[in-house]
């Protein structure tokens, strides 16, 4: 061997104790990388700590003040994730009890409310849809319809992917959808390099799809029924007519927000089309063989009739019943009726759903409860709205424009439904401070908040699509600034000229 | 835990080679072959999933998404590009589909996935390692594998497949600059790796350089790569010294058989002048100098500052 000709010892240069004290650096370099990736946890602990000890700032209490630390802590540990999220979660649970003196069952009650068995009935949803053979028929429906001119296929995928998302949850149908893309792309060519652009484009459509229908009904994603809930407990009053106007149930939220989705969604194919050509402008190889493979699965069976119904039933239960019994009873029923039909076992769903998405969620609803209790978030409202007023963005749209910016800053940063409850109470005060309406706020902060397209990480049809392995994570920021401008315009469009008119 | 070093395997020489899918992780991977071939090393090509700790899924796990692509029949990304890399060794004739196979998978907690890795053994008992593995992102990953068997180096690609753009990118510096940083042995980021315009091996004189400069002129040589030699003064006084240092690593390599193909003194700014020097050559070779690791982190070091502004590939010695 060459090597060995050299009389050079690859391995450790250094014999004895050199070799000894090399092993020990080496080791000491893992110690030390163990308590690097902890680090954002001990300075969240510290500033922790010194904000509990600062004075008392002008016209908040000592309660509001551990709240406002506690939120800062929380939100410092939600972007930077040095210990997973439920973690979290509970040391929200912990610092409640703890530091606020709060009784703990007083505390386990603020956790749960519909918005959360909501959320828990949706993921329980979600995996048992994923698990119906549907996604063929989808697929087969999908380029029936649309022909094989590849910006067609490419407006159908979006279109179906967007409107199944926007009632079944944009990560539901993103795990549906991306077999359906890949197989396109494998069978347009083998060769990931050929079908570049066109793979961006295709699953793209998926994600950009689903993304921006998730805010068109209020089981599109979490953070509606987080938005919901805040409504309700902030400003709803039993006694007082004056307030019915914050219940916004499925129907009324599906007229203010339907429209959005709808009009963005040929936007997103323009916009693909514009940033990326795609090599291909025909995929009917592709569609030709693809028809083929469903139409060997046979043609629907009773199970997958069975799923469709139970599924119609479900949104029906949504549309007329949710504001007798609350839309997490109509999920959480869907979820047993998928159960007791046996169309999906339970440990599918107890591997598929993360629960300590749930656990997050309520965690984070109730500090959002315990921020507006303890008037730590009018005071934080207050402050900010002095700094916007000198800025001209202390009223109208200029405010709109504030409050949205802040949220899609936000939600770039963390998942989006903890950006809402993070930043909920805090924009629902700022809007009582400036006396604009709460709803209008409300429904910009939900809509910001799925203006995640910058990143891989944003939403998670984004995470769900790249996870496929043929996207790049620049491909999410050539195209995505591009969509957030868009959605800004039309939502400030709509909140200036449509919600008026449907008045709020 | 004894996962891929054995008996034999503590005294080969043990490369990991991450893959991506990228052009770039191939480049890297052709490069260990030829190393590998030269050395006779074990090699193992490893493929890191994340954990989705974000929850960015939206609380539907990924994994119900990666089951739905394998019932449709579609490969999972990982384990098409460990294909890939493994089909790329055998063209390349470093590996025999003969070769004897041993599959194991490992439990992960958390994830119904676990790790999985194809072991190929050759007669004189090399191997190479096919690794899929998760962890809960994918640097931390890389450097653990250095607890499971004491690797000798590292190679990555620098392919922005690494990085994760995202407002928050200033706390997650890119995957390959934290390998680089924190891995406990020599780390090779590969960019436009061409063999053919040679190494460029930076010197400053220190006890350290040289025996990089040993170990590094040996493995270009191994591989056949011309090794050119560079040290920079940072003053125009300095100059006699950086030419002292210049010598000194010549007769070192002279005294190995290895004949230098350029010398080069330079006076300036270490980094800009190395990086500028660097576009001749297809690797860069630095040392890690700095000892201590606090000043690592505030202060950034040569080799990290050369590891970033680099056109191609760069080599940090440990």
């Amino acid at each position: 061997m060459r090597a060995q000709k050299l009389k050079v010892d690859f391995k450790l240069a250094a014999k004895g104790t050199r070799k000894i004290r090399r092993v020990v650096t080496m080791r000491w370099r893992v110690l030390f990388l163990r308590l690097w990736e902890k680090r954002w946890f001990l300075i969240a602990m510290l500033i922790g700590t010194g904000m509990l000890y600062l004075p008392l700032p002008n016209g908040l209490t000592e309660q509001g003040m551990i709240m406002l630390t506690m939120s800062v802590v929380a939100t410092i540990l939600f972007i930077t994730e040095p210990i997973p999220l439920p973690g979290v979660a509970l040391l929200i649970i912990i610092a409640q009890v703890v530091l606020m003196g709060m009784d703990s069952s007083a505390v386990a009650k603020s956790m749960w409310n519909d918005s959360v068995l909501f959320i828990m009935g949706s993921l329980m949803l979600a995996v048992a849809v994923v698990k119906q053979k549907l996604d063929k028929r989808i697929a087969f429906l999908i380029v029936r319809m649309t022909g094989t001119r590849t910006s067609r296929v490419c407006f159908g995928i979006s279109a179906v992917s967007g409107i199944l998302a926007s009632f079944i949850g944009e990560h539901t149908v993103a795990a549906m959808m991306l077999p359906v893309g890949i197989t396109l792309i494998t069978l347009t060519s083998d060769d990931p390099k050929k079908v570049r652009k066109l793979a961006v484009v295709i699953l793209l459509s998926i994600s950009y799809g689903c993304s921006v229908a998730g805010i068109a009904t209020p089981s599109g994603g979490a953070r509606n029924a987080i938005m919901i809930g805040y409504w309700k407990e902030f400003f709803y009053d039993p006694t007082n007519p004056e307030t019915h106007k914050f219940l916004i149930d499925y129907v009324k939220w599906m007229i203010f927000m339907y429209p959005m989705f709808l009009l963005q969604l040929p936007l997103v194919t323009l916009v693909l089309f514009w940033t990326f050509k795609p090599e291909y402008r025909d995929l009917s190889r592709a569609v030709v063989k693809l028809r083929r493979q469903v139409e060997a699965g046979g043609s629907m069976k009773s199970p997958d009739w069975i799923a469709v119904l139970l599924f119609i039933c479900i949104l029906i239960g949504w549309i007329f019943f949710s504001d007798q019994v609350g839309m997490g009873t109509v999920a959480i029923m869907g979820a047993t009726a998928f159960l007791v039909i046996g169309l999906v076992s339970w440990e599918d769903i107890n591997i598929g759903v993360n629960w300590g998405v749930v656990l997050l969620y309520a965690a984070a609803i109730s500090m959002g409860l315990q921020m507006k209790n303890t008037g730590a978030a009018l005071w934080v409202a207050e402050n900010f709205l002095n700094l916007l007023v000198p800025l001209g963005a202390g009223e109208g749209i200029g405010l709109w424009a504030a409050v949205s910016v802040l949220t899609t800053g936000v939600t770039n940063m963390m998942s989006n439904g903890a950006a809402v409850a993070v930043l909920g109470p805090i924009v629902l005060n700022l809007a009582t401070a400036a006396g604009e309406s709460p709803v209008v706020i409300g429904f910009i902060t939900a809509m910001s908040s799925s203006f995640a397209y910058l990143t891989v990480v944003g939403t998670p049809a984004c995470t769900i699509v790249y996870a496929s392995g043929y996207l790049k994570a620049t491909d999410f920021l050539v195209v995505g600034w591009k969509m957030v401008i868009i959605s800004t315009l039309v939502l400030l469009a709509s909140a200036a000229v449509y919600w008026p008119t449907i008045g709020i | 835990m004894n996962d891929e070093a054995d008996a034999t395997g503590d005294k080969r020489f043990r490369i990991l080679v991450c893959i991506d899918g990228s052009d770039e992780s191939y480049l890297g991977l052709r490069y260990a072959a030829k190393l590998s071939h030269g050395l006779d090393s074990d090699t193992v090509l490893l493929y890191v999933r994340a954990i989705d700790l974000g929850m960015r899924s939206g609380g539907l796990q990924i994994s119900v998404a990666r089951e739905n692509m394998l019932k449709w029949g579609l490969e999972l990304p990982g384990i098409k590009y460990l294909k890939k890399g493994r089909d790329l060794l055998i063209e390349m004739g470093e590996m025999a589909p003969s070769w004897p196979e041993q599959s194991t998978h490992t439990d992960v907690d958390g994830t119904s996935l676990g790790d999985n890795k194809i072991e190929y053994t050759n007669e004189q008992g090399r191997k190479i390692v096919l690794k899929l593995k998760v962890a809960r992102d994918i640097a931390t990953g890389i450097i653990d594998q250095w607890e499971l068997g004491e690797y000798d180096l590292y190679i990555l690609g620098a392919s922005e497949k690494w990085r994760k753009f995202s407002l928050a990118s200033f706390r997650d510096p890119a995957v390959a600059e934290k390998i680089a940083v924190h891995a406990p042995c020599s780390v090779l980021v590969t960019r436009e790796l061409e063999g053919s315009l040679g190494n460029l091996l930076c010197t400053d004189g220190s006890e350290r350089a040289e025996e990089m400069i040993r170990r590094a002129a040996a493995l270009s040589y191994t591989c056949g790569f011309p090794v050119s030699i560079i040290s920079v003064a940072e003053e125009e006084e300095e100059r006699s010294k950086a030419e002292a240092n210049v010598a000194q690593a010549k007769n070192i390599l002279v005294d190995m058989g290895i004949e230098p193909r350029d010398t080069v003194v330079r006076v300036g700014n270490p980094v800009d002048e190395i990086v500028d020097e660097g576009k001749k050559y297809s690797m860069v070779v630095v040392s890690d100098t700095s000892r201590s690791e606090l000043k690592r982190f505030f202060m950034g070091s040569v080799a990290f500052k050369v590891l970033e502004e680099s056109k191609h590939s760069v080599m940090v010695m440990r």
